[in-house]
């Protein structure tokens, strides 16, 4: 059987009732989806299928004949991120990042739904009320969505990379002066 | 110092919201085999046979190890520190938790592996268990450990001590003694990637690792030491951990799996299912903690005394270094003079406990500012005020007469009280960290005041001169 995978048809032979998100894992390699619970609970394996968010650990792939299935890869990538990621990104509103995939396409279906937003702090807190994180608190999260639905980040416009962000300049230690 | 103040793109930031970033499930490696484990249905009982004779039969298992198989089986992960060895990587002839393991399985895919652990025939002769800690020192409680019911390796104690001063002069000279008693409990540390590894035998005889730890160079060691490998036989690859929070400091899957992948002489990915993590993962300890307050009726804390039990699990693993750091800890951010702690590491038939986020210090923390708050309360004081009068300051000592260089107890309880807009007194809101003198110095905070410039006071040091405080510990 097929699925349509962020744009892409992709063939399955797993059995129809492999969930879904082993299918994404361990036969299309796309490891974006994370199984954190596999019973449902956590959220962290959350995919559109035809633009609904849902749990890829709970859904046979046998159900999903020709669906169109989004993952955050779908979202935007390094160097054309959605506004939401730049909006993550910025407000360092992903700590470990085991979660963070579930919780972007969780948050960015709401903000489609909304229209493009804005949104209010209670309808985020709807939205991602069944997604885990034990690092940030969700304070970042919820910010970071908000900003993106009010429009702060600019998405799909390019992200500069000048050198390696990760390091920054440090003045070489000298002799005393 | 351009990085000091400065808003910072994290190195991984791009890599986690775009998906890339690769945690160690989402390795793969040729000819990878999956694993699972066999652990005990009971929380203590002997093990009278073991035999996987069956499950080698099933096709599609490619090793199959107990402890026969594990070079240096039974290692302490604090062997270093002092702290003997008493847990097995494998169970050998008992078990003390339920879910400790007993076997582990590779196979072809996790479905075969299942099975095959089904088939492995274990013999249990069930004990009596103990699971709380403070029936453990009862003469009929059931035996547990072969070291007795609690670690005896402190020195020549049984219990972590601390003596600092006269504690019964204090007792005697307060005006009320103020009780309390606190019992933070186990919590589970949930990482949403469980504990998870990936070992690769590599042809010219060296490991490859992909871990989740927390502590790369001291997994390695673990790893190293169960298997009798010099450490540069083995690569660790990590520092992508998936949420720790002290729970992946012990290195729970990546020695089983490199036993696996040796026999099977297959790479071996070993994800933990979120039951294991939640059932077997190691906690935070619960926790037992007395203490008794000697106080005056103006608020000063003459002296504490405080017994700790601290609830290990059924190995010793960590616990010892974690009531160590309690015991250092049990004035909280207050100088007390005289003090007489005592701290045991008790063992049950819990899953072992380790560290989570402060570990041994949030516990002690918790008891501490709560018995501040109660001592206020039956005092009839503002609790603001008896934490700025007896907060550390410069010069003073703690219980294991460590000179207070630079305390920040007073500013940090000031800018709290702004935080929250606590009014205080004028001569309460102007106070600094400044060395005690005046009103902050009474008679019974001198002795305990170390020398100008004093960093550490030796049992033999200024102390022992000073009437009422003893020293050592």
């Amino acid at each position: 059987m097929e699925l349509m995978v962020n744009g892409t048809p992709r063939a399955t032979a797993s059995s129809p009732v492999t969930p879904l998100l082993t299918v994404l894992r361990d036969e299309l390699s796309v490891t974006s989806v994370k199984p954190g619970c596999e019973q449902g609970g956590c959220g962290s394996c959350t995919v559109w299928v035809d633009g609904e968010p849902r749990r890829a650990c709970l859904l046979p792939v046998g159900t999903l004949e020709g669906a169109r299935v989004t993952t955050v890869e779908g979202l935007g990538t390094p160097r054309d991120l959605a506004a939401l990621q730049a909006a993550f990104n910025d407000r360092y509103a992903a700590q470990c990042g085991y979660c963070t995939s579930g919780m972007l396409m969780a948050a960015q279906a709401l903000i489609d739904r909304t229209g493009g937003g804005p949104v209010t702090r209670e309808q985020v807190i709807e939205a991602l009320s069944g997604h885990v994180c034990r690092c940030t608190g969700y304070v970042k999260i919820l910010d970071a969505v908000i900003a993106a639905a009010n429009g702060e980040y600019e998405g799909h416009h390019g992200v500069e990379f000048e050198g390696d962000a990760s390091q920054p300049e440090v003045e070489p230690k000298g002799a005393p002066a | 110092m351009k990085a000091v103040g400065a808003k910072l793109p994290r190195y991984d930031g791009i890599a986690h919201i775009t998906g890339r970033t690769a945690f160690v499930d989402d390795v793969k490696a040729p000819g990878m085999l999956q694993a699972r484990a066999l652990r005990s249905p009971h929380h203590h009982a002997a093990i009278r046979n073991l035999d996987t004779r069956r499950a080698e039969q099933l096709p599609g298992v490619r090793a199959i190890v107990t402890h026969r198989d594990v070079p240096h089986n039974i290692y302490g992960h604090l062997e270093a520190l002092g702290v003997p060895a008493d847990e097995p990587l494998l169970a050998e002839d008992v078990v003390r938790w339920r879910g400790q393991p007993v076997a582990a399985v590779a196979a072809e895919d996790v479905d075969t592996a299942m099975e095959a652990l089904q088939l492995i025939d274990v013999e249990y002769e069930e004990r009596p268990a103990l699971f709380d800690i403070r029936l453990a020192l009862e003469p009929d409680a059931p035996e547990i450990h072969e070291w007795g019911p609690v670690f005896p390796h402190f020195g020549p104690h049984n219990h972590r001590r601390v003596r600092k001063g006269d504690i019964e002069w204090a007792m005697d000279a307060a005006d009320t003694i103020v009780s309390g008693v606190y019992r933070p409990q186990a919590i589970e540390h949930v990482p949403l990637e469980t504990q998870a590894a990936l070992v690769i035998p590599e042809p010219d005889g060296r490991l490859t690792v992909y871990s989740c730890t927390q502590a790369m160079y001291f997994s390695l060691g673990v790893v190293a030491a169960h298997l009798k490998l010099p450490l540069n036989r083995i690569k660790f690859i990590g520092g992508t951990v998936g949420g720790g929070f002290g729970g992946k400091v012990d290195t729970a899957s990546e020695t089983i799996a490199a036993v696996l992948a040796l026999k099977a002489q297959r790479p071996v990915k070993w994800r933990w299912t979120r039951e294991e993590e939640f059932l077997v993962s190691s906690t935070r300890a619960p926790w037992h903690i007395e203490i008794e307050d000697a106080v005056s009726s103006d608020g000063w804390i003459l002296g504490r005394r405080m017994v700790t039990l601290h609830d290990s699990g059924a190995y010793a693993r960590f616990s010892p270094y974690g009531l160590t750091k309690h015991a250092f800890h049990h004035t909280g951010a207050y100088t007390i003079p005289n003090l007489k702690f005592d701290g045991f590491v008790v063992f049950t038939n819990r899953v072992p406990t380790t560290a989570m986020r402060g570990f041994g210090v949030t516990s002690v923390s918790m008891a501490v500012e709560t018995h501040i708050t109660r001592v206020a309360d039956v005092l009839g004081l503002d609790p603001w005020e008896i934490r700025l009068k007896n907060a550390n300051r410069v010069g003073d000592t703690t219980g294991n007469l460590v000179a207070m260089q630079d305390p920040s107890t007073v500013p940090v309880t000031l800018a709290t009280a702004d935080a929250v807009g606590k009014e205080l007194p004028a001569q309460f809101r102007a106070m600094t960290s400044e060395r005690r003198s005046g009103d902050l110095l009474p008679a019974h905070l001198v002795a305990q005041q170390a020398p100008e410039g004093a960093h550490v006071l030796k049992r033999a040091g200024a102390l022992d001169a000073a009437p009422g405080n003893g020293g050592g510990r």
